[in-house]
Formats: structure tokens, sequence, C-alpha cells
């Protein structure tokens, strides 16, 4: 089983002192680890944006993509690689602004990997301006007046598109984050959690302690995250008014909604069962098909 | 019109009616029946971008002798509608025949039919209601009339008719073969005679029929390609469809993606794993995917992607042609990277430089483009079935287990290609980057000023390899003519069967065709137009592209250019006529 610190790169993270995105590395060293997954056994995509600087201090066979275009990568390595374990890490701007789409789209198609969401309400990389994530109401460098639409509610739409594995996370708890990844990595299908995961810098509402007053841990409470009418529920909480008290605004973290009966894309799709590059060692014999035009 | 090669048979028919007719099906049953019974086809289908309405053509050129493009005349006109008589009078031959159904119109109040045309009344629906069958057979009876008009032996439908519904409901077959043999039988009982001798003849080798993408298609199953996505888009659409088809058999991925952005990430995805992967659309959706074929450049991943050009900008001409994509097929994308731009010009071309570009994709571990047009994707030609003796397999450099002692994904070498291990391989940490990234893809290090001209240096290197791998450009026609003719893509086929006339008249042209556009072959276009008499350049745009990269890489001119930008193909006649004018 490798260690946790030999995940890492000669190259040291660098993240704002304090960032969420710490705490977030740290939890998935350690699900890789206690998974005993080996560098060559799993892939790690990354999109563009604070989350995707992680690409220079995770050690794996990696690919570090466009902005918002991760999933779409992630997808076909997904599909191509059985032998894979795959992993995206995404941010709020990059998976749910420009990648929404393909967001929606791989939830629908339930394929195989863990979507991990550094959501930190606001664009970090770029200096601070609204995110799809970020609070009603919320002053930016984008939206001096204020954030007029809605945030997006990640865990609602994917319950919606029939999500096969939905979870929340809190940077601020890397052991309950741990086990959120090793459930999510484990899960056959398409797995999302979604982390807040604080940005020090350009967000000054949802802080470490704004969360730490709220975030509450779903076992506890005892949620059947089978039911899922009660994780859609749930899935409402994202929404609240900028201003309200700990009482007011409660934050779930936990496993939202899982069924592992739900086949996969990868299961039912032609070509998805052996690995693609064993498909080009020699000419395909298309003799019968030519034959066929005659 | 078109001269009549005197030595050939050589009969042209158009089937012209609304959408949902079934028109072009059963024009390919016909073009399939005269391939079967020795002869040469070619066949171009025109339609709207609808479903139901508007005005669908099939024509079918059929000949004894070999040919290469479509021609404009039409010898037999089947009008499922009147709009189609005078839509098409104009290029109807002398003594030509109009199957139609009475009961549809009256031939004699359609304006400007001419006196020598030979109206052939066949009451297709009654016959269609007389065999029991549905609407579509209407077809079918038309088919038979076709073969009755030349007095084409009638077996050769019917066998057809039976194996293509052999699957079925035996009575299926029975009601086609009827309405068949009662259109025959009508099309035998009229005054004008057919003017040509048309009968089954022996012809050396088989043949198959294809159109551009079922060659593009088939190559790229031979080429052991692993994944393909697409979203649909006119005309790259029937590949997709093809693959779909053929995808459980062949043991591929293939993904209706959300989106064209979605489909050529997926495709470099699936190169990063090491599957061969494949996209096509045509420029709309090249258009999105722009940002992510530059992600292939820069991180350095072998994918094939087709770009089949209709008339842009926007959603522009869906279903027809042109050739205004070439300047975009090669700067798409924003910063510098080496690609290789392919361009098919006909489907032989589409065979083999389909899973060329697998292996140049592989070896130079970059984007190769396929830049086709709706012209050569949509219609089918009676071809030589391909020799797939010559499909090879190269994957470029690659690392194996064992081999990965200091493994750096982008290690920085002489040729530009840096040797790669697929993910998986023990040891062979790496990050494939859409940064600038250093030796080893880490992007931490990337914008260092060393490192980024390290790895562009290295990178354009491979534009250099590229020269050396390339297909070179093709001649046709002798050393010395009265005109040499610069040309790329698909208007070789009008351009070839325009100077097998103009040989006849002793007029005598040479044509160089740009196969590999990009690299562009400078050296060779400069000593094709330098020993030239006069040159001149075809091509479907308005701008002139290919003129301006003579310009640009050869530093010279043509005499004469022609171009077209009315989404049809160039025609042998327009071309023919072009070249009479400019040579005097």
């Amino acid at each position: 089983m490798p260690e946790v610190k030999e995940y890492t790169t000669p190259h040291k993270p660098t993240w704002c002192p304090g960032c969420g995105n710490f705490g977030m590395w740290e939890a998935l060293k350690r699900a890789l680890s206690q998974l005993d997954l080996d560098f060559n056994e799993f892939s790690v995509v990354w999109g563009i944006g604070c989350h995707g600087n992680g690409a220079d201090f995770l050690r794996t066979q990696g690919f570090h993509a466009l902005h918002g275009r991760s999933l779409p990568v992630a997808s076909a390595l997904s599909l191509t690689r059985p032998d894979l374990k795959v992993i995206v890490e995404m941010g709020d701007g990059d998976g749910y602004g420009l990648g929404m789409g393909h967001f929606i789209h791989s939830v629908r198609r339930n394929i195989d990997m863990t979507c991990i969401a550094h959501n930190n309400q606001i664009y970090g990389l770029t200096t601070g301006q609204a995110s799809p994530t970020t609070e009603h109401l919320m002053r930016t460098v984008s939206t001096p007046g204020g954030v007029l639409e809605e945030p997006v509610n990640p865990l609602g739409l994917a319950l919606a598109q029939g999500a096969t594995f939905v979870a929340r996370g809190f940077a601020g708890d890397i052991p309950h984050l741990t086990e959120l990844y090793k459930q999510a990595i484990g899960h056959e299908g398409f797995a999302l959690i979604d982390v807040f995961q604080p940005c020090v810098t350009w967000n000054k509402l949802n802080t470490f302690s704004w969360f730490r007053e709220r975030v509450y841990n779903l076992e506890d409470e005892g949620h059947d995250p089978s039911d899922r009418r009660a994780a859609f529920e749930l899935s409402l909480t994202t929404f609240h008014e900028m201003t309200c008290t700990p009482d007011e605004c409660r934050v779930p973290i936990g496993v939202f909604y899982r069924d592992d009966e739900v086949p996969t894309y990868n299961e039912d799709a032609t070509g998805a069962g052996d690995p693609g590059y064993h498909k080009a060692t020699k000419p395909r014999d298309i003799s019968d098909l030519i034959a066929a035009f005659g | 019109m078109a001269p009549r090669d005197p030595e050939a048979v050589e009969v042209r028919i158009k089937i012209g009616g609304p959408a949902g007719f079934g028109i072009k099906a059963a024009g390919q049953t016909l073009a399939r029946l005269f391939s079967r019974a020795g002869y040469e086809t070619f066949d171009l289908t025109e339609y709207p971008s609808l479903i139901k309405g508007g005005h669908n053509n099939y024509h079918l050129r059929i000949s004894s002798e070999e040919i290469f493009s479509h021609v404009e005349p039409v010898d037999i006109l089947v009008a499922l509608d009147r709009d189609t008589v005078a839509l098409h009078l104009d290029e109807l031959t002398e003594g030509a025949a109009i199957i139609y159904d009475p009961n549809d119109f009256d031939i004699g109040e359609v304006a400007g039919v001419p006196d020598t045309a030979c109206a052939v009344p066949v009451p297709l629906k009654e016959i269609v209601y007389e065999a029991g069958g549905i609407p579509i057979m209407r077809n079918v009876a038309a088919l038979g009339a076709v073969l009755g008009h030349i007095g084409f032996p009638l077996d050769y439908l019917t066998r057809s008719i039976e194996q293509q519904f052999a699957h079925k409901a035996p009575e299926i077959a029975e009601q086609n073969v009827a309405c068949a043999s009662a259109g025959y039988e009508h099309a035998r009982d009229h005054e004008c005679a057919f003017p040509y001798d048309m009968q089954p003849r022996d012809r050396d080798g088989e043949r198959i029929l294809v159109d551009g993408n079922e060659a593009a298609g088939l190559a790229a199953l031979a080429a052991g390609m692993g994944l393909y996505c697409a979203y649909p888009m006119t005309p790259a659409s029937s590949l997709l469809h093809f693959f779909a088809k053929h995808a459980e058999k062949h043991d591929i991925v293939v993904k209706h993606t959300e989106d064209e952005i979605a489909a050529m990430n997926m495709v470099v995805g699936g190169a990063f794993g090491g599957t061969r992967s494949m996209c096509a659309t045509s420029g709309g959706g090249f258009s999105l995917m722009v940002e992510a074929f530059g992600l292939a450049g820069v991180s350095e991943s072998a994918v094939v992607v087709g770009l089949f050009t209709r008339p842009g900008p926007a959603t522009g001409m869906p279903t027809w042609t042109e050739q205004s994509d070439l300047r975009f097929a090669i700067h798409a994308s924003q910063g510098e990277f080496p690609r290789v731009v392919l361009a098919p010009g006909d489907r032989e071309d589409a065979f083999h430089l389909t899973w060329q570009a697998f292996n140049l994709a592989d070896v130079l571990q970059t984007p190769v483009i396929i830049l086709g047009d709706t012209y050569l994707s949509d219609n089918r030609q009676s071809i030589p079935p391909f020799d797939t003796s010559r499909v090879e397999i190269d994957r470029g450099e690659i690392i194996t287990e064992g081999e990965v002692e200091g493994y750096a994904r982008y290690r920085v070498t002489d040729s530009g290609v840096s040797p790669r291990a697929i993910p998986g391989v023990k040891g062979a940490e790496q990050i494939v980057n859409s940064y600038e990234h250093d030796e080893h893809g880490y992007g931490a290090q990337g914008e260092d000023a060393g490192v980024r001209i390290a790895q562009n240096e290295k990178r354009m290197r491979k534009m250099d390899l590229a020269r050396t791998l390339v297909p070179p450009p093709a001649y046709y026609g002798p050393d010395d003519a009265d005109l040499s003719v610069l040309l790329f893509g698909s208007t070789k086929m009008p351009v070839r069967e325009a100077a097998k006339w103009l040989e006849r008249e002793d007029i005598s042209i040479n044509i160089m065709q740009v196969v590999t556009v990009w690299p562009f072959p400078a050296e060779e276009v400069s000593e094709f137009l330098g020993r030239a008499r006069r040159t001149a350049i075809i091509e479907g745009n308005f701008t002139g592209q290919l003129q301006s990269l003579v310009r640009e890489h050869c530093l010279t001119d043509v005499d004469h250019t022609l171009h077209r930008h009315d989404g049809r193909p160039f025609s042998p006649e327009q071309v023919r006529g072009f070249i009479k004018e400019v040579l005097g």
C-alpha cells in the first residue's frame, strides 16, 4: 500500500495558506492510500482553476484538461480504459458554469467515474468574480451590486438527472471527506461529491468558520441514503438568505443518495469492455463489410 | 451539354420529387443494379434541409467506361411531382424521356417541355393500389418503368428487390415485384424508342458502391479505431450512423455526445488512454471543437478529425457543398502547434488517407484533419474494392512496462517526438497538460521562458518530421500540357472528367492535386507551376484559399482561376467550358 506522502510530487502547492484545496488534497491522498491504489491504477483529470493547479501536486498518470471540459475527457477515458479508476476534479465555475452541459449529461449517463467538485462559491484563479454557486446578492468584483441569480444547485440537479451517488463534503473535515471519497471511488457509476472548500482570499462570506457553525453530518441525524425524495429535499438547503444565522441555514454533509443497482453506461456500451489500445495492434479484418457494399 | 463518349454506352437518369418519397434509396437501388450489370455508376443527391416536402433529386450517371464525376444532362427524368419537370427541363437531352404519373399532373400543361421529349405516362399510384402495396412503392414502379423504357432485363430489379426484402414478410417482396413488373410493362407500351442499346455487359473485376463517408469509415475500422464521438451535423452524420451500426461487431465505443465540444474533448481523452480516436463534423461543429483541437496540439494527442465542409458561415446551406474551410482547417485554434491536413479527392483517397491519418497522428502525436466536403461525403461511385492489404498500423514510439526508467512524457528530442507511455504502465507518472509544461508535463515550470521555448520548439520540430511522412501531391495527365491545373479535394473528380473530354478535343491538361494541404507542399507546387505553359486553380470557394497559399508559400501566382460557391460541386461541363475559354 503506497503511503499517503508518496502521492505527492516534488512540486509544493501554490494555494493560498489556509485554502480549502489543502484539505481536499489531503483527503484524496488518504483515500487513495487506504484503497491501496497504485499510481498506475487510477487517473485523475482536472479542469482549470485553483483546484486544477493540484495537477502538479498529486502523483498520478493524469490529464490537466481545458476549463470546463474535464468530464468529457474523463468520460472517454472511463469508456476506453476499464482497467483504470477515473477521478475528475473540477471547480464550481469550471464544472457548473462552462461545463454545466457536460455535468448534466455525465450524470444521466451514469458513466463510471468519481467527480469531485471543488466548490468555493467564487472564481479564485481569475481573482474573485461571482461563480455559478455564489450566494444570491453577494457582492463580487463582477457583481458590485450583488449576484442577481439564484445559485446552481448541483446536488438537486444531479438527483433530478438520476445520479446514482450524490454526496457533499467539507474541506474542513478531512476524516469525513476521506470516507466520502472512498465510498465514491468504490461506487460503480457516476459519483458526485460536491465539496465546500472555502476560498480564504476572495470569499469573505462562506468562510471556514461560517461552515463550521452550520455543517452537520447526515449519518448522525439518521438520513436514509436510499431515500431519493429525502435527498432532494436536503439538496434544497443550497438556497438560503445570505445573512442567515447558523440555526436558519444548516449545511448537511455526507451521502445524500446512493443506488448501487443501476447499470453503468460502461456495462451497456459497445466496445467498453476492453482497453481501447488492444484494438489497434493489427489491421481489423473488414473484408465482409467491404463485400456488403458490392 | 456534355459530349458523349463515342465509344461508351452512357445513360443519365434523374429521379425527383418531394422529400420523404424515398428517392435516394430508390436511386441507390438503380445504381446497385447497373453496377452489378457491368456498368460504372456515379450518383449525385441534392436535397434541402427538411424531412417532408421541398424538392429532392437523385442523379445517376451510368457508363460502360471509366468515369470520374457526375454530369449535368438527363436522358430519363422520373418526375414524382410536377415541379420536378419544370425544375429540370434545361437538363434534358434530345429525345429524353419523362416518366410520370398522369394522375398527378397533365404534362401538356407544364410550360417549356420540348417537343423532342418523350412523355412516358405510368399510373404509378394505380399500380401500387392494384398490387396492394403502400405509397412508397411508387418508387419501385418507377424503377420498373425506367428499365422498361431502356429495354433492360427486369430480372436485375426483381432479384435486387427479393434480396432487399428477404428478411421481411414474403408478401412485401411480392408486392414490390408486382409494382416493378407493372411499371415495366407500362413503359414498354409507348411510342418513342430509347435511343441507346443498353444491355448487361461483362466487366473485368468487382465493384463496390461507396460514398466518401463510407470509404473513410471503412478505413477507420481497418485502422483499429476504438472510439468515435460526434454530434449530428450534415454531411458528417452518416459516418456516425455507419460506426454506430458496426460498433458491436467491431467492438468500438461510439458516442453521440451532447455537443461537438464534448466530442472533441472525448477523443482527446480516448487518445490519452491509448485508444485510436476520431470525431467528424462540418464547419459549425468544428468551430465548437476548436479549443479542444488546440488542446490536442499542446497535449500532443493523436486524434483524427473529419471536417466535411458545407457552405458557411453559421448554419449556411446545410445539405450542399463547398471548399471554403481550407484556411480554417489550417489555422484553427489560438497559438501555434503542428498539424496535418489531408484532403481526399475521391473515395479511394478517402479510404487510404484515413488509415494513414491514424498513423500520422500516432507517429507525430498531433491532430490530423481529414478535410472533405458534402460532394464527396454524400455521393456514391462504383469503384474496385479497397485494397486492404495496404493498410498498416504504426502506433509511433511507445514505451512499455520495464522501459520507464527516467520516463518524461514530453522529453525534448531531436525529432520533436517524445516516446510515450500509455497510462497504466507502472512507473510512468505523467501529466498530459493543456497548460505549457515541463518535460514531465507539470505546469509549474511551464511559464519558465527556457522551458516554454524548449517545449514549443520541440513540438514545432514535428512539422519537419511531418513533411517527410505525409502523402505527396498526386499528378494526372501528361507532363507537357496546354494548361496545368492545381486543385485540392473533391474538385479532382469533375476536373479529371473534363480532362478526359478535352483530350478527345486535342486539348491537354495536367492536374496537381494537393493531397496534403498542410504542411503545404510548396516545393512540389512551385515546380509544377514553374514548368507549366499556363496555369489555373479551380477551387470551390469565393476568396481563393488555395491560391492564397500558393502566393504565400510559393511566392508566385496562377494565370487563371475558377471559383464556385453556390453550394453545387463543379461540373465537368463547367470545367471544360472554363478551360476552353481561357485557352481561347
